[in-house]
């Protein structure tokens, strides 16, 4: 069975895009969250193998959803979705539990290469 | 990766944004001191930072990164909120909104977009770099442990998360006692591509290398045994909250010529099955009508759920209107409040972006000729500010979108006289009507004439809101009070595409009523007409109806004969009736457009195909009333 993710973005332009760079590498994407309180509910629903995490996102930033979700789960792995300025941030959520980064403008071999050491 | 894929995403996405943004700075501009604007302007500045780096849109990701730059300033409260900041945020936001439209055709060395990232910058002021470089190295001390020596990739994105991420690795196998440069620094970016950690470990050194590189865009991983050593504490307690901020509902997107290409065919579809119907009701076959039947209900749900389905609250226009309101009271001089009022009101898209450009021509107006300046305000006893208020409303089958201001009014006086002097009313004519008004000012180069436009409290455009709301199927109607204002009222179908229509027929054609302006029908019976100072009237209960003799308007011999039939039409709080051979039923029309119509055409706004495949004209109701 292929590994399943969960896709978390405020812009259905990121999640379009992250979903299609990881279903052609063979991944399912079993859900997505524009919100970080979306992100935990889906995650606690969804058990999925994989959350990508963007940084900035309404409600409840990624970070403390990142912190929320390693909470639940400690074992869960994360990649943090970043752009260029926001290293301060991506420490955070690194403190916070995530296990990798990316950083936007995406380019699909660098995110796949996370992904890979974050799952494997 | 093939971009052109997500254009229209990011499209959409960035344009939602936009809006946002200048919403978030009218809400500024009210309450400058406040943080939450600031902190949510910023969340979609970087948003749009973010997709359009990624869409390689240089001119629009150098304008959002300047942009970021001077809100993260402002949010940190290291720049103040001032006017001048303002109007460079607001210069910004339009130079953004046209990058994000021209996508790759705006580079980067476009001259507006290198303008207003000047004006970011120095308004930015010369910021002086981060905190002062750190040049501890690990190299002095006691010595223990191992001694690793990263080198990381060329262009590693984010170096000094990168970094942190290895050190982090790093303390899950041992505990590491010193990082050069420090931890902030390193996370700060203040380095090469070189740093270097000393770990406390049992496991050995390809296990510590393998490790690190397996963190990613590792090039080089050295480990020796360590000589020396320093208390550089590791700082992993460091916590910051991430600004939460409201959100709004989202749906699903759709291409919008997909829904349009949807309304054709469910259009088509309502064609052929009024045809069908023609066609199998001669036929003595209950099963045929059953199917028939059931067909023609499920045809009428999906044309239902398609012409839901296209519906948008008027927002999505709306939105645009507090900062043209602004833009314009700005530019002439006048202090004006802007109402919003039923936003949330759905129209079919086509409709709503038709009307657009006529609402903005009547906020326009009513700023540049009907509120008068604060001076002229005060001294007539009014408050300073003038107040002009957008309602959007549903009423019956029909949406009614109304401007109202409190300036000094239309002057019906000159009205009056450029239209004697036209020769569109008799010299006798004392004063004109609500009714008359609009139809002097609203008939085509009557008011965009420069010295009614001057004198009147309104003028400029009011013909091509006229002409484009009727074209719409819609009216229009004024009511203005010398000194108190102005109120301009748009009453529009809901829909463009399909509506329910009165079929009439006039001699040997038929001819389509849209419903909305149907009150209703009675047969005439001539005992009943009467007439009045030479006008055909017919009393109807209460009131006195005006009538119209359809074949009048067509050029057609009269041809009274019993079982003829009214049509009362309304639009507001007019009435008339219109006479007309025979009625033969209601029926869903797809409405084909035509341009503004002129001369005798002028009384139809469109045409349609009737299910036995004949062509109707659609009449013009907002043009009888």
């Amino acid at each position: 069975m292929s590994q399943t993710v969960l896709i978390c973005d405020d812009a259905i332009f990121m999640r379009t895009m992250i979903g299609d760079i990881l279903t052609q590498s063979g991944f399912t994407i079993v859900g997505e969250a524009e919100t970080g309180v979306q992100a935990i509910d889906r995650y606690k629903q969804l058990q999925p193998d994989l959350v990508t995490m963007d940084i900035v996102m309404p409600d409840m930033g990624g970070i403390d959803a990142v912190r929320e979700i390693t909470r639940i789960d400690p074992e869960a792995r994360i990649l943090m979705c970043s752009a260029m300025g926001q290293q301060a941030l991506v420490v955070e959520a690194i403190q916070a539990g995530a296990r990798d980064f990316v950083v936007k403008p995406f380019q699909p071999s660098r995110v796949l290469e996370a992904v890979q050491r974050v799952i494997g | 990766m093939d971009l052109a894929r997500y254009a229209e995403l990011f499209l959409t996405e960035s344009r939602e944004h936009l809006s946002t943004i200048n919403h978030l700075l009218l809400e500024l501009e009210r309450a400058p001191s406040a943080s939450e604007p600031v902190t949510a302007i910023f969340r979609s500045v970087h948003t749009i930072k973010g997709m359009s780096a990624t869409m390689g849109y240089a001119a629009v990701a150098a304008l959002s990164h300047e942009m970021e730059t001077l809100l993260d300033r402002v949010r940190q409260r290291r720049l103040p909120v001032t006017p001048e900041l303002l109007d460079t945020l607001f210069a910004a936001a339009d130079a953004l909104d046209r990058t994000i439209e021209e996508g790759a055709q705006a580079g980067p060395e476009d001259a507006d977009v290198a303008a207003v990232v000047g004006r970011l910058r120095a308004i930015g002021g010369a910021e002086s770099g981060l905190a002062v470089r750190r040049t501890a190295d690990a190299g002095s001390g006691e010595a223990t442990g191992q001694l690793v020596r990263v080198l990381l990739e060329p262009e590693t994105p984010l170096r000094g998360a990168r970094a942190f991420l290895i050190v982090k690795r790093a303390e899950s196998l041992g505990r590491v006692h010193s990082v050069a440069p420090p931890l902030e620094a390193l996370q700060a970016e203040e380095f090469d591509r070189v740093f270097t950690l000393r770990i406390d470990t049992v496991v050995d050194r390809a296990t510590i290398e393998r490790t690190i590189r397996s963190v990613g865009s590792v090039e080089q991983v050295l480990v020796e045994q360590a000589v020396v050593t320093s208390a550089e504490p590791v700082d992993t307690s460091r916590q910051a909250g991430v600004p939460a901020v409201a959100r709004r509902a989202r749906h699903v997107r759709m291409d919008l010529r997909r829904l349009d290409n949807m309304m054709n065919l469910i259009g088509e579809l309502v064609i052929m099955r009024g045809r069908l119907a023609q066609l199998t009701r001669p036929v003595e076959d209950p099963p045929l009508h059953d199917a028939m039947d059931q067909a023609s209900r499920l045809i009428g749900e999906l044309q239902g759920e398609i012409m839901l389905s296209r519906m948008v609250p008027v927002w999505q226009v709306f939105d645009r209107f507090p900062r043209l309101v602004r833009d314009s009271a700005r530019s002439s001089g006048k202090e004006v409040e802007l109402i919003v009022e039923g936003k949330e009101i759905e129209l079919d898209r086509s409709m709503l972006d038709e009307i657009g450009d006529p609402v903005m021509h009547l906020l326009r107006n009513a700023i540049d000729h009907g509120i008068e300046t604060p001076a002229e305000r005060t001294q007539a006893g009014k408050p300073p500010s003038g107040r002009l208020t957008l309602t959007a409303s549903r009423e019956k089958s029909s949406v009614v979108v109304r401007v109202t201001d409190d300036g000094h009014g239309i002057d019906r006086a000159r009205v009056l006289e450029k239209a004697r002097r036209l020769g569109l009313v008799d010299d006798g004519k004392a004063e004109l009507t609500d009714d008359e008004l609009i139809r002097m000012i609203g008939r085509p180069g009557f008011s965009t004439a420069k010295q009614i436009t001057d004198l009147s409290g309104r003028g400029v455009g009011i013909d091509v809101v006229y002409t484009r709301v009727r074209a719409l199927g819609g009216s229009v109607e004024i009511k203005t009070v010398a000194g108190a204002g102005t109120t301009v009222t748009m009453r529009l179908p809901v829909t463009l595409a399909i509506v329910r229509a009165l079929l009439a027929t006039v001699g040997e054609a038929t001819y389509a009523v849209p419903i909305t302006h149907v009150r209703e029908t009675v047969s005439l019976e001539r005992t009943r007409a009467r007439t009045v100072r030479g006008a055909e009237v017919l009393p109807l209960r209460e009131e006195v109806l005006p009538l119209i003799r359809f074949r009048k308007l067509l050029d057609m011999p009269a041809a009274d004969h019993l079982g003829m039939q009214v049509i009362v039409l309304e639009a507001g709080d007019r009435r008339l009736g219109l006479i007309v051979d025979e009625l033969t039923g209601q029926q869903d029309i797809v409405v084909k457009q035509f341009d503004a119509a002129r001369g005798s055409a002028a009384i139809f706004s469109g045409a349609t195909i009737l299910p036995d495949g004949s062509p109707a004209l659609i009449l013009d109701v907002g043009s009888l009333l």
